[in-house]
């Protein structure tokens, strides 16, 4: 066997068994999230039931940075007051704002300067002024310079009131029991640092007062794929890691988090893309580090709904920040990786997210065409070449399918069969060019972050809630 | 057509991964289908039943018990239990006590303990549910037990269940066992005794003296939590210990003025965390001569201190808005008159 060969061959299963390790390893976190859904539905009823214990839940800042948002921002505010939870104040960030945010906001809150003796534990831009509302006391706005939304983020930290904080997007649906779901772990454990809800597709659901009422599936096709996406990401990329203590990612459109442990992490880093990712990996790291005992958990239940972007320029250009913001959280805190302390997150998961999800896409895509080049070139079979392909597209549609799955037995938010029998639909079809496509923005990300391009939010396109100012969300489990 | 030589078992695994993959799908979408049959044929079920029980219940709550019950036949008894439950949770007075002679009468009481033994998680959850609200005594081992497991919601529920079956034996079985147990939430714990606030007092009472300063600041907090005011030899204790932890949840739990003399001691502590609680506990519990004293921490380098004493100077008794206005004029630190602003704004908003 000559050198061409040995080399082929070896690429050949390299590719065959990085496609089977990615989905393998997807597959044993889906049985993590079968097992933490499946107790989670026995204790299920006793959330329908008044509550044997409550009355003492830790009151909440919600941190809402507003950056040209005055089309949306007062609905948002408005139903974000009707939040079913004992205390909370709403801090909302106005980021230097280039349309009229600041002066809806003084209309629809009926905003007066406050007297506030700003504290600066976090270094942000300058602040120029905090408002309180006179029609709710538990109303303020922060005016300040515009220094993106991890900057606001810590102005928000500096200025609240409470022990945790929530930061929402301000275009976000939220579930009206929102707060009291995701502030649920922090009750039960004293050592919980962090909390994230799931975020759903919006699109093709109905939506009346700022909240939620009928849910159901786009009409788009690309929206429909992103439902499937979501579903596996959240209901075994996230829930599955949350099991094991290494969740790395806490989509910004909705977290909760101690306010000392962010501050001792040194809170959001403004100069990357994905702050959200980035914080939660920094706390890893810092909480191990310090040998202080912490949980980082995952609320399966779907607490805040976001609008998919329908178009392929704007699905395109968010894929590629979500690949560099998490290029930029991992190697920002390399030091978590395989550390002394680190644990679950430092010898499991960074490893896994650096491999299958930083440099997967190269991979991946590499694996697609080397296996079309050798095919053509006639170095591997038609026969090797159709095997890879039934094997990376098989796997990617067990995957989908046992997302499906897990959404079924746990919150079947979709009753009708036709809804049913159209994901079915998409769990296959998803795999024929789709999954590829993510797979191409998501190299497109890693050659732009590598080119160390200067993060921006690039604008995003969307038809009803607003303009998109989503954080990390899921990786392309 | 050229094969790699190597290319054969690379084939074959490829292939039967493909397939291995390719039947799980099946399985699974299998499942799937199963799985939604199941639960439309579950909530069929379900609400045949509550269509049945509903109007009898919703009868006994209003004063009209039905004089003859048809028998809960057994596929109806857990969304029976169910509904029962979440009716007793939202009820109170009469109304609670009409749910329960119907449960009696069809013999949920001996149903529920049965499953306290042998059902399964949820079944066993929900029949602690059901015997707290009936303050079944003949119960108490089968939650006893279960309150002893080591899954924190099996226990907990069993533990509210005894608390409302008999609070005071409740109260002298779990007040040690909150203390000692720091993985449960004290706000859980709280909860759970505030069904029970006498009882769990006297329990408090007669184990503070034996805590040592391990147990004692979790001990501290939990009464807070209860609104407890607790004597004022144990507070005097707890703010002369050396323990910061101890010194801290004794401040938060100063209630009365017994022990001003310790608090206005502690205003100049080196732990901005302590300074912190003695300027609230000052606000709760000062004197208008205290006023002095809370100026001075309005210069604290640390923003908490200035902030709680600013709330303490609006909350000390005889100081009128004049008095406070001509405070904020008098004082030349900026930080400190910024603080009193806020303070001030704060309070009139309110």
């Amino acid at each position: 066997m000559n050198t061409y060969h040995v080399v082929i061959t070896f690429v050949t299963w390299f590719v065959l068994c990085f496609f089977v390790a990615l989905n393998g390893g997807y597959l044993l976190l889906n049985l993590f999230s079968l097992r933490a859904l499946h107790k989670r539905g026995q204790e299920q009823f006793l959330g329908d039931l008044p509550r044997a214990y409550s009355g003492l839940e830790p009151p909440v800042s919600i941190l809402v940075p507003a950056y040209n948002e005055e089309a949306t921002i007062a609905a948002s505010i408005r139903s974000m007051l009707q939040l079913t939870y004992a205390e909370f104040e709403i801090v909302i960030i106005n980021d230097g704002s280039k349309d009229a945010t600041l002066d809806v906001l003084k209309r629809e809150f009926a905003l007066l300067p406050f007297p506030e003796a700003y504290r600066r534990t976090i270094p942000t831009k300058e602040v120029r002024q905090i408002y309180r509302s006179t029609r709710y006391p538990n109303v303020r706005v922060i005016d300040k310079v515009n220094g993106g939304k991890a900057d606001s983020l810590n102005a928000g930290i500096n200025a609240s009131r409470y022990p945790l904080f929530c930061g929402v997007d301000a275009d976000s649906i939220l579930q009206r029991d929102s707060l009291a779901k995701v502030t649920e772990p922090f009750l039960r454990d004293p050592t919980m640092v962090a909390t994230g809800g799931t975020v759903r597709v919006a699109n093709g659901c109905e939506v009346s007062g700022g909240f939620l009422t009928k849910v159901g599936l786009p009409r788009s096709p690309l929206a429909l794929f992103q439902v499937v996406e979501y579903l596996r990401a959240f209901l075994f990329g996230r829930l599955g890691w949350s099991a094991l203590n290494g969740m790395l990612i806490i989509s910004g459109a909705f977290g909760i988090f101690r306010k000392d442990a962010v501050v001792l992490a040194g809170g959001y880093r403004p100069d990357t893309i994905g702050e959200d990712m980035e914080l939660v990996v920094r706390m890893h790291r810092t909480l191990r580090a310090k040998r202080q005992p912490y949980r980082i958990e995952f609320v399966p239940d779907p607490v805040c709904w976001t609008e998919a972007p329908e178009d392929l320029a704007t699905l395109k250009n968010q894929r590629v920040r979500w690949q560099r913001g998490l290029a930029e959280s991992l190697s920002a805190n390399w030091g978590l990786m395989c550390s002394r302390n680190g644990g679950v997150a430092g010898w499991v998961a960074f490893p896994f997210m650096l491999f299958f999800e930083w440099l997967g896409p190269v991979i991946e895509l590499g694996g697609y065409i080397f296996m079309v080049f050798a095919f053509l070139t006639g170095a591997i079979s038609w026969e090797a070449f159709g095997a890879f392909l039934f094997v990376a597209l098989g796997l990617g549609i067990l995957l989908s399918a046992s997302g499906l799955l897990l959404e079924e037995m746990s919150f079947h938010l979709y009753p009708r069969g036709k809804q049913l029998l159209m994901l079915g639909l998409v769990v296959i079809l998803e795999n024929f060019g789709y999954r590829q496509l993510n797979t191409w923005w998501r190299l497109v990300g890693l050659w732009r972050w590598a080119r160390g391009k200067e993060s921006t939010w690039g604008a995003m396109k969307r038809k009803g809630i607003g303009e998109e100012a989503a954080g990390v969300p899921p990786p392309s489990a | 057509m050229t094969l790699v030589p190597h290319s054969d078992p690379f084939v074959a695994a490829a292939i039967w991964t493909g397939f291995a993959a390719l039947i799980l799908t099946l399985l699974l979408a299998l499942q799937i289908i199963a799985m939604r049959m199941m639960l439309r044929r579950r909530q069929r079920s379900d609400a045949r039943a509550l269509s049945r029980w509903r109007p009898l219940l919703n009868a006994a709550i209003v004063g009209e018990m039905p004089a003859t019950l048809p028998p809960l036949r057994r596929g109806e008894r857990l969304p029976f239990l169910r509904l029962w439950a979440h009716l007793q949770g939202s009820l109170r007075g009469e109304a609670n006590e009409a749910l329960n002679e119907v449960a009696r009468r069809l013999g949920i009481d001996a149903y529920a303990r049965g499953l306290l033994g042998r059902g399964s998680r949820p079944a066993r959850l929900l029949s602690a549910l059901v015997l707290g609200h009936l303050h079944d005594l003949d119960a108490w081992p089968g939650l006893l037990r279960m309150a002893g497991q080591p899954d924190n919601t099996v226990s907990l529920t069993a533990l509210w269940a005894l608390v409302r079956i008999d609070p005071q034996a409740a109260s002298d079985y779990m007040v040690p066992l909150f203390i000692a147990r720091e993985e449960w939430a004290l706000s859980l714990a709280a909860g759970i005794l505030q069904q029970a606030t006498e009882p769990a007092a006297r329990a408090l009472t007669r184990l503070l003296p034996q805590l040592g300063e391990d147990k004692l600041p979790r001990a501290l907090r939990i009464a807070e939590a209860l609104h407890l005011a607790l004597p004022a030899g144990v507070l005097k204790s707890a703010l002369d210990s050396g323990s910061m932890p101890v010194v801290i949840a004794g401040l938060r739990g100063v209630r009365t003025p017994e022990t001003l003399p310790e608090v206005r001691a502690l205003l100049a502590h080196e732990d901005w965390q302590v300074r912190v609680q003695a300027a609230r506990a000052l606000g709760r519990v000062g004197e208008r001569g205290d006023a002095e004293r809370l100026v001075q921490l309005l210069g604290d380098r640390e923003w908490w201190v200035r902030y709680r004493a600013a709330e303490a100077l609006l909350e000390l008794p005889a100081l009128t808005r004049a008095d406070l206005e001509a405070l904020r004029a008098s004082l030349t630190d900026r930080f400190a008159a910024d603080m009193l602003s806020q303070a001030m704004a704060e309070s009139a908003s309110v």
